[in-house]
C-alpha cells in the first residue's frame, strides 16, 4: 500500500518567512511529490488504505552551491527497509542509505576501506586500539558539525540501541572515546582489523546527533546524514527523490543534481521503462539482456559480492540430520541454474566470496560437485532411501526455485514450493526462522568477518540455525587478528571460508554480477564491488 | 424449458457451446491429450520456437507450451467455476431469502452485500490468502465471497417481482406454504437470470483467477495455469515476443465463448417483439427494480404497478416481463461489472 510520507511535514513551523522568497524552492520542492501522485498511487487512495498525504514537501536546503552539471538521475534498483542505518533489516538497503550517509570510510571499486568522513586511522600494534582522525570543518546537511563527539553518538546508538540490528557487529568495541575534535579513539576487546572496512557499511554510517535527540523514530522516513545527497520527498514503496548535498565533503565529485532511486522494476517491463525515461539507469535480469541492448541502451555487467544461495535451517527436520544437509549440496546442479535461471551472466559458486575477493579459494569450488548417486546414498544413509517431502521456500516460487525442485526430484527428494510475501521474507524466515529451506541472495558484507558473523555466525541473521563451530570461531578471531595488509592475510581467510563451507549447510549457487542498463545519455556507471557509488557520474 | 429451448436455436449459442465443451474436455481429461509432460524441464531447450517436437515451443524452463497449455486448463475452469459456486451458494440463497423472511433479514443482508460490494478484490484476495494460507481453495473462496453480491443483487431483483404477483399473492392466499411457492412460481423464473449471470462471472472469474495466479496468488508453480503461463512469459519478451498470446488466446476464446452465451441465454430471455408490442409492461417497470431498495414494497405506487403487471404475468410458463427486467437489469450489471474487476484487479 502507499503511504504518502514527507520530510518535513513536522516542521513546516520552521520555515523562516525568508524561505519562502528564497529562489523558487516551496515550489520546486512541491513537484515531485505531485508527480508520485501517478494514477496507481491515486487508485491507491481510492482503495481507502489509509494513506497519508502530505503535499508539503520541502527539503529547506539552499542549492545555491551546486556545481554540479545538473540531470536526474533515476535508478530503478530498490527503496531501504528503512531510512535510518541503525534499524534497517536487509543488507541490500547499504546501497541506497550511501546515498544519504557519509561513513567513517568507504570501500573503494575492489572492496578495500579507503578514508572518507575519516581521513586516516592508526591501529596500535596489538590491533587493539584504533584511532579515527576526521576531516575538518564537515558539517552534516542541517549544517551542524561532524565532530567526534557525533561520532562517538552516533557509533555508540548502533551498538547500545536496544533495536540496533548493526550491535552485533559492534559488540567488539568497548569504548568510543572523542580524544579532540577531530580525533576518536575505539578501544576493541580484542584484536579486530577488520573495523574500517566494517565502517564503510551501515554500521558506520555517521547519524545527526541532533536528530538522535530530538527525534529517533522519525529517521526510518528522514534520514539526518551527511551523504552525497539529501531526501527531498518519499513515497513508500514508490520512490526517493534525493538532491545533491553541497555539503558532502566530496561533493565535488557528485555531478548529478538530482537524484531518484525507485524500487526495482518488473524484468518485464524494465527495458520498456527505460526507452521511456521513467529510469535512466535500472538493475535488469540477465533474461532482460538482450532486449535492453536491442533497445540501445548501454549494459554494463558490474562483478558484484551477491551470492545466490539455499539457507538450510539444521534445526529444522529433515535437516537435523547432517547428512540430508549434505546431499543437498551434491543434488543441485548449479551450473544448469545459472545458464537457466541467470542466463548465464555469473559463476558457479561453493562459497560466499566472488573470485577475486581475498577470501575467494579456488581449491573450495572443487568440492561438493553435482553427483545425484553421492545425494542419494547420503539421503538412504539418513534412512530416506524411499523418498524424502520437503517444502522449499522462496520469495518467487517460479525459475530457480521450479529448477531446484525439479533436480531434488531426480534424488528422490519431493519439494512443494512455497511462495513468501517478499515484504515479510526477512520476518519470516531470519527472524521467526520458520522456514527450513528457503532460496535467497546474500548481498555480501562490507568486510569479511562480517559477512562470515551474518551468515555463519550464532546470532546470524542468515544463520537459520543459528548454530556455528568452534573450529570456525577460532579460524575467525585469526583473521580479525591479522591486518588486512598483511602478506598472510588472505591464507588465513581463505582457511575460515574453507571451514565455513565445509561445515556450514548453506549452499552457495552461483554469484550474481550487478547488471545495470541504462541510458546512453547517463555515464559510465563505476564498478564497485561491494556497494555502488555515483561519483563521477554525469547525466546529460 | 423453453429459454434453453430458446437459446439452442441460436447458431452462436451452439457455436459457444461446442468451444466450451472442448474446454471442458480438456478440462477434465487434460492430461490424456498432453503430448509431453507438462512438468518436464529440459533446460537446453529453453525459449525455443514452434517445432515438430514442441507445437507452440518451450517455455523459460524448456517445458512443452502446448502441453501446459492444456494441463492447465484444468486447474484454471476448476479454480473459476470453485468461485462462481461459492458465489452462487452465497448469492442467491440470501438473495431469495432477503424477499421472504421479512425486514431484518432483508435489511441486514443487504447492508451485507452493499459492504462486499466495496471490497476491492484483489485487495480482499491477499487478505483471506494471507489469514487462511496461499492455496487455491482460499483464492477461489475468497473470491466467490467478493461475486456473491452480484447475485444477491440480481436474484433479489428477479424474485422481488414475483412476489407482488397476483399469482403468488393468489397462492398465499390459498394457504400454500412459502416453500411450496418458491419452488413452484419462484425457481423456475430466476433460473434464465441466474444461469445469465452464471456464464458471465465464469468468464470474470476465469479472468480474476488468471490474474490472482499472476500475482503469485493460488496455485503455486510449476503447476500451470494460463494466467502463469501468461505472467511468466511476459518475462521473456526479448525471446519470445509471440509467447504470451497463445494463453491469452485460450483465456480470451473461453471467456468469448461464455460471454456469447450469456448473450444468447439473455436474449432467450429476453420478451419477443411480439410481446414488446404489448402496452403495459414498456414504461415504468425497469426502473421499479432499479429503486426497489428506496421504496417501501406495498406502497401505492407498487401495488398499482403489479396490478398493471398482472396481466402478462399470469401463465408463470410464458416468460414474463420479470424475466425481461431481471434481464435488464443482469444486463446493466454486466456493463458495469467487467469495468469493475478490472480496476480492482489493477489496484492490487
Amino acid at each position: 500500500m502507499p503511504k504518502f510520507r514527507s520530510p518535513s511535514t513536522s516542521e513546516p513551523s520552521r520555515r523562516s518567512p525568508f524561505e519562502g522568497a528564497d529562489a523558487d524552492s516551496p515550489r520546486h520542492d512541491s513537484l515531485p511529490a505531485l508527480k508520485a501522485l501517478d494514477r496507481r498511487s491515486f487508485l491507491g487512495l481510492s482503495l481507502g488504505a489509509g494513506a497519508t498525504l502530505a503535499l508539503t514537501a520541502c527539503g529547506g536546503q539552499s542549492t545555491s552551491a551546486a556545481k554540479s552539471d545538473g540531470g536526474t538521475l533515476k535508478w530503478g534498483w530498490a527503496l531501504p527497509t528503512s531510512w535510518d542505518p541503525v534499524t534497517s533489516s536487509a543488507g541490500w538497503d547499504v546501497h541506497a542509505l550511501s546515498l544519504v550517509y557519509a561513513a567513517l570510510t568507504k570501500l573503494d571499486p575492489k572492496g578495500v576501506a579507503v578514508p572518507a568522513l575519516a581521513k586516516s586511522w592508526k591501529y596500535n600494534d596489538d590491533g587493539t586500539v584504533v584511532t579515527f582522525t576526521l576531516r575538518s570543518g564537515e558539517t552534516f546537511s542541517d549544517g551542524s558539525p561532524i565532530d567526534a563527539t557525533a561520532v562517538k553518538k552516533s557509533l555508540e546508538r548502533g551498538r547500545d540501541y536496544e533495536k540496533s540490528l548493526v550491535a552485533a557487529q559492534l559488540i567488539g568495541v568497548e569504548k568510543v572515546t572523542a580524544l579532540d575534535e577531530h580525533t576518536i579513539e575505539l578501544r576493541l576487546a580484542a584484536p579486530d582489523f577488520q573495523i574500517p572496512a566494517l565502517l564503510a557499511g551501515k554500521t558506520g554510517m555517521i547519524v545527526n546527533p541532533k536528530v538522535l535527540e530530538k527525534d529517533a523514530a522519525s529517521l526510518s522516513t528522514k534520514p539526518a546524514g551527511a551523504g552525497p545527497y539529501t531526501l527531498v520527498s518519499y513515497v513508500e514503496n514508490s520512490k526517493a527523490v534525493l538532491r545533491r548535498n553541497p555539503a558532502y565533503w566530496d561533493a565535488g565529485q557528485i555531478k548529478t543534481e538530482n537524484f531518484e532511486l525507485h524500487p526495482l522494476p518488473e524484468p518485464s517491463t524494465v527495458v520498456a521503462a527505460l526507452q521511456s525515461g521513467q529510469y535512466n539507469v535500472a538493475q535488469i535480469p540477465g533474461s532482460q539482456v538482450k532486449a535492453a541492448k536491442a533497445a540501445g541502451l548501454e549494459v554494463q555487467v558490474i562483478p558484484s559480492m551477491v551470492v545466490a544461495v539455499l539457507d538450510v535451517h539444521i534445526g529444522k527436520k529433515p535437516f537435523t540430520d547432517p547428512d540430508v544437509a549434505l546431499a543437498l549440496k551434491y543434488a543441485i546442479d548449479r551450473e544448469e541454474l545459472l545458464k537457466t535461471a541467470a542466463f548465464g551472466y555469473g559463476e558457479v559458486t561453493r562459497q560466499p566470496f566472488p573470485s577475486g575477493y581475498a577470501g575467494h579459494d579456488d581449491a573450495l569450488d572443487k568440492l561438493f560437485p553435482y553427483d545425484p548417486e553421492k545425494a542419494k546414498e547420503l539421503l538412504a544413509k539418513a534412512g530416506y532411501a524411499d523418498g524424502l517431502k520437503i517444502t522449499l521456500s522462496a520469495q518467487k516460487a517460479e525459475g530457480v526455485p521450479e529448477l531446484i525442485q525439479a533436480q531434488l526430484k531426480k534424488v528422490g527428494i519431493t519439494a512443494t514450493l512455497e511462495a513468501i510475501p517478499s515484504d515479510q521474507a526477512t520476518q519470516i524466515v531470519y527472524i521467526q526462522r520458520s522456514k527450513a529451506l528457503y532460496v535467497d541472495q546474500f548481498a555480501g558484507r562490507d568486510s569479511a568477518t562480517q559477512a562470515f558473523q551474518v551468515l555463519f555466525g550464532e546470532e546470524g541473521l542468515m544463520n537459520p540455525g543459528r548454530t556455528t563451530s568452534s573450529e570456525l570461531e577460532k579460524a575467525l578471531d585469526v583473521v580479525r587478528r591479522t591486518p588486512l595488509d598483511a602478506p598472510e592475510y588472505p591464507e588465513v581467510l581463505q582457511k575460515a571460508t574453507g571451514i565455513a563451507v565445509r561445515t556450514m549447510p548453506n549452499v552457495f549457487l552461483y554469484t550474481v554480477p550487478r547488471i545495470l542498463a541504462r541510458n546512453p545519455k547517463v555515464s559510465e556507471i563505476p564498478a564497485y564491488t561491494v556497494v555502488q557509488r555515483f561519483e563521477g557520474v554525469t547525466v546529460s | 424449458m423453453r429459454v434453453l429451448r430458446l437459446t439452442w436455436r441460436q447458431r452462436s449459442a451452439r457455436i459457444a457451446l461446442a468451444v466450451l465443451a472442448v474446454v471442458a474436455v480438456l478440462a477434465v481429461a487434460g492430461g490424456a491429450f498432453a503430448p509431453d509432460d507438462p512438468l518436464a524441464q529440459h533446460p537446453a531447450d529453453m525459449l525455443q520456437g514452434p517445432s515438430a517436437a514442441h507445437l507452440l515451443g518451450t517455455d523459460y524452463l524448456g517445458r512443452d507450451v502446448l502441453s501446459r497449455l492444456i494441463a492447465g486448463t484444468g486447474l484454471s475452469i476448476a479454480g473459476a467455476l470453485e468461485a462462481v459456486a461459492a458465489a452462487m451458494l452465497l448469492g442467491v440463497i440470501p438473495g431469495v431469502a432477503s424477499v421472504w423472511l421479512g425486514r431484518t433479514v432483508e435489511w441486514t443482508t443487504q447492508r451485507a452485500a452493499d459492504t462486499l460490494m466495496i471490497m476491492p478484490f484483489t485487495v480482499f484476495a491477499i487478505a483471506v490468502v494471507g489469514a487462511l494460507g496461499n492455496g487455491m481453495h482460499q483464492a477461489m473462496l475468497a473470491l466467490g465471497v467478493l461475486f456473491a453480491p452480484l447475485y444477491f443483487r440480481v436474484t433479489r431483483a428477479a424474485a422481488l417481482g414475483l412476489k407482488q404477483a397476483q399469482y403468488v399473492e393468489a397462492a398465499e392466499l390459498m394457504g400454500a406454504s412459502r416453500w411450496w411457492i418458491l419452488r413452484t412460481h419462484v425457481w423456475g423464473k430466476i433460473l434464465p437470470t441466474i444461469a445469465v449471470t452464471t456464464a458471465q462471472t465464469v468468464g470474470q472469474a476465469l479472468l480474476v483467477v488468471s490474474s490472482l495466479t499472476f500475482l503469485g496468488l493460488g496455485v503455486q508453480p510449476p503447476a500451470p495455469t494460463w494466467g502463469g503461463m501468461l505472467a511468466s512469459d511476459l518475462g521473456y519478451l526479448a525471446q519470445q515476443p509471440w509467447a504470451p498470446l497463445i494463453p491469452g488466446a485460450a483465456i480470451m476464446i473461453t471467456v468469448g465463448a461464455l460471454n456469447l452465451l450469456a448473450d444468447a441465454i439473455r436474449d432467450s430471455g429476453a420478451p419477443t417483439a411480439d410481446e414488446l408490442g404489448k402496452p403495459p409492461r414498456a414504461e415504468g417497470t425497469a426502473p421499479a427494480l432499479v429503486t426497489e431498495d428506496r421504496e417501501p414494497l406495498n406502497s401505492p405506487e407498487t401495488q398499482g404497478r403489479s396490478a398493471n403487471r398482472a396481466t402478462p404475468s399470469e401463465d408463470p410458463e410464458l416468460p414474463s416481463e420479470d424475466h425481461a427486467n431481471a434481464a435488464a437489469t443482469v444486463a446493466r450489471t454486466h456493463i458495469e461489472q467487467p469495468e469493475e474487476a478490472e480496476h480492482r484487479v489493477t489496484t492490487g
